[in-house]
């Protein structure tokens, strides 16, 4: 029993360590991570190579593909150059299962040791550390784990067992063991780190862990997909990337050793002669093969692999609608330039914001699906915009430009909160199944000012205070109207909880297009050194005014 | 929809009945525009026929009332139907034309 608790807790240790690490090495790289693979689009070997980076300073796969998933809807990468960096995120993955291979007993004693002194000396309190300490503590976590892993069954007939398990695990056993192992914890490398403990406890052999770390290579790309739950569109060509890395992969490696064993050569035997007859060593060059077989072709037959994975998951409206159209990474070098590419962008989401609400007149209009997805991509848009105009500001723009990035920054947080106020509103008037007179009357008001809004981004100054006067204050009227509903027959009933609701997002949706009317008003009276040298204080007390209506 | 147009002095009346819905916002506006451009004086709208109004009918009198404010001429709106008045309120119309 002693053995079985030892090993559990080994296997305890492993998972929470592997854990603790990926999620602060993903926080202490993330950055650099990210930074590094917005570089990656130069070549397939440059993807690849940038993959591998990333995979191995994340020790996660799934990591750098939901990054690289982020930055191709952020429009920062296409598809295709995606592709590379996904392959070579399961090629990076490789490092941890060398480390697991050599012989590291003292080390995690020592690693262990110098964690704990760490955390005493608060070291993991001073933000240069903190990160860092995470990933130390990870790192003695997995080590310590499969320590207890290797140390469990040596007090068991090691031979006896092996004799078993060589007599009881059928080649296909194996791979569906591997399999089964990789989809449950969703990795290849957690198995194959498993393995390799297993195998330096002589319970395993080689030719037994090359089918379960086959099946795992396989099975963690399947619970990729598996995973990606409902995930559509570029999101999950991503994860069929994976799947086809894992594959071709697996496909590769196995008729190499097919090819050998009908030239009358004995690849198991090879296998082992290149690992210096150390399993385990072998056992992780096996790892890194399945890894490079189908990194490579699939990276560098990107415009196939894109067409397949395309054909699995067919681009979605919001992949289209998510995609920045002015602002890039290489304009970030400009200031000047930077600065109006960011600016047309929030134009751009100013003009699309009547997209999230419903046309009650139309017989046409578009469903409440592609309003989602409209929204969802209008929302992506403007958190790349912050992070292109946050990265802007890191760089250390001169001061006149600081002040167009702060108040583009403001501008870009305001068109973000009236995003998410007309998707609620939108999703309160589609609620109802018969929707009320005051419900049409609020969605079909609310319309007409944000379609003016968007038509005054192409107008003059004049078309703005329009809009900052039909976005005025209306708080009594409003209240009037709460009254009167509560009064009314509906007064009690889920309708009228919901015409209120309706009410207060309408408010605050007038609220805040007379903020981003105002907002907007400002950089025209800059422009005007007449108007701006009167107007700095003018254009203060509008917005404190915005602010209190 | 239908629309009748009366000269009184240098003011021109056009009496409005049916929905100011999408499909009439076109002819609507173009009416109003009509008025905007060949007269000089003063426009008054007559909205007592009219029982439905969408944001399509409400940006067409924006667009001539715009149009009104730049020429330094009046558009007025009347007899409105209380729902029509309320879409009027809530939509901050009330505040940009004159009511009557």
């Amino acid at each position: 029993m002693a053995i079985i608790a030892q090993i559990l807790a080994g296997l305890g240790l492993l998972f929470v360590g592997l854990k603790i690490m990926s999620t602060h090495l993903q926080q202490a790289t993330g950055r650099r991570v990210r930074h590094l693979l917005r570089t990656a689009t130069r070549s397939p070997f440059a993807g690849l190579l940038c993959g591998t980076l990333a995979g191995a300073a994340t020790q996660s796969s799934n990591a750098v593909a939901v990054i690289s998933g982020n930055l191709v809807r952020g429009g920062v990468l296409a598809t295709r150059d995606a592709i590379p960096i996904v392959a070579g995120g399961n090629v990076g993955t490789a490092a941890l299962v060398f480390v697991a291979a050599i012989d590291f007993r003292l080390l995690v004693l020592y690693l262990v040791a110098m964690v704990g002194f760490g955390f005493q000396f608060k070291l993991d309190r001073r933000p240069a550390f903190k990160e860092w300490m995470g990933v130390a503590l990870g790192l003695a976590l997995v080590l310590l784990g499969l320590d207890y892993i290797k140390q469990g069954p040596r007090a068991l007939d090691v031979s006896a067992l092996a004799a078993f398990l060589d007599t009881g695990i059928s080649p296909w056993i194996g791979f569906l063991l591997g399999l089964i192992a990789a989809a449950v914890s969703q990795s290849s490398s957690t198995p194959t780190i498993l393995v390799v403990a297993l195998m330096q406890s002589q319970v395993l052999g080689l030719d037994d862990s090359i089918v379960i770390v086959m099946g795992a290579n396989l099975g963690s790309g399947i619970s990729a997909v598996l995973t990606a739950g409902e995930l559509e569109g570029t999101g999950r060509q991503l994860c069929y990337v994976h799947v086809l890395v894992k594959a071709v992969g697996c496909l590769l490696v196995g008729a190499v050793f097919l090819a050998a064993g009908w030239l009358g050569a004995e690849p198991v035997a090879l296998l082992s002669q290149m690992g210096g007859g150390k399993a385990s060593a072998s056992l992780s060059l096996l790892f890194l093969a399945l890894q490079v077989a189908g990194a490579v072709p699939v990276s560098f037959a990107r415009g196939v692999t894109e067409a397949v994975a395309a054909r699995l998951s067919p681009p979605t409206m919001e992949d289209g609608a998510s995609k920045p159209r002015f602002i890039h990474e290489r304009a970030l070098g400009d200031f000047a330039t930077a600065l109006d590419l960011a600016e047309q962008e929030i134009m751009r989401l100013v003009k699309l914001l009547p997209t999230l609400l419903p046309d009650l007149d139309q017989q046409d209009q578009s469903g409440p699906a592609e309003r989602l997805a409209l929204w969802r991509g209008a929302n992506a848009i403007g958190v790349a915009i912050e992070q292109f105009l946050s990265d802007l500001i890191a760089r250390g723009v001169p001061r006149g430009s600081l002040e167009t990035a702060l108040h583009l920054q403001a501008l870009v947080e305001t068109v973000r909160t009236l995003q998410d106020t007309l998707h609620a509103f939108t999703e309160v008037v589609e609620g109802f199944a018969d929707l009320p007179p005051l419900g049409f009357n609020l969605s079909e008001s609310l319309r007409t000012i944000i379609l003016s809004l968007a038509d005054a981004t192409d107008g003059d100054a004049e078309d703005l205070d329009l809009i900052i006067t039909l976005a005025g204050d209306r708080s009594d009227l409003l209240s009037r109207i709460r009254r009167q509903l509560a009064a009314s027959a509906l007064g009690t009933g889920e309708d009228a909880r919901q015409l209120l609701l309706a009410t207060s997002l309408f408010e605050r949706g007038v609220w805040l297009v007379r903020r981003g009317a105002v907002a907007l008003r400002a950089p025209e009276n800059e422009a005007n050194p007449v108007v701006n040298a009167a107007s700095g204080e003018a254009r203060k007390r509008e917005e404190a005014d915005a602010h209190r209506t | 929809m239908h629309i009748e147009r009366e000269q009184l002095g240098s003011e021109v009346v056009l009496k409005v009945a049916g929905r100011l819905d999408t499909p009439n916002a076109k002819p609507f506006e173009a009416s109003l525009m009509e008025v905007v451009t060949t007269t000089d004086g003063g426009l008054l709208v007559n909205l007592a026929g009219v029982d439905y109004v969408s944001s399509s009918g409400l940006r067409a009198l924006l667009v001539a009332g715009k149009a009104m404010r730049t020429a330094k001429r009046k558009l007025t709106l009347s007899s409105l139907q209380p729902q029509i008045r309320e879409v009027f309120d809530i939509s901050g119309f009330s505040t940009l034309f004159e009511i009557t």
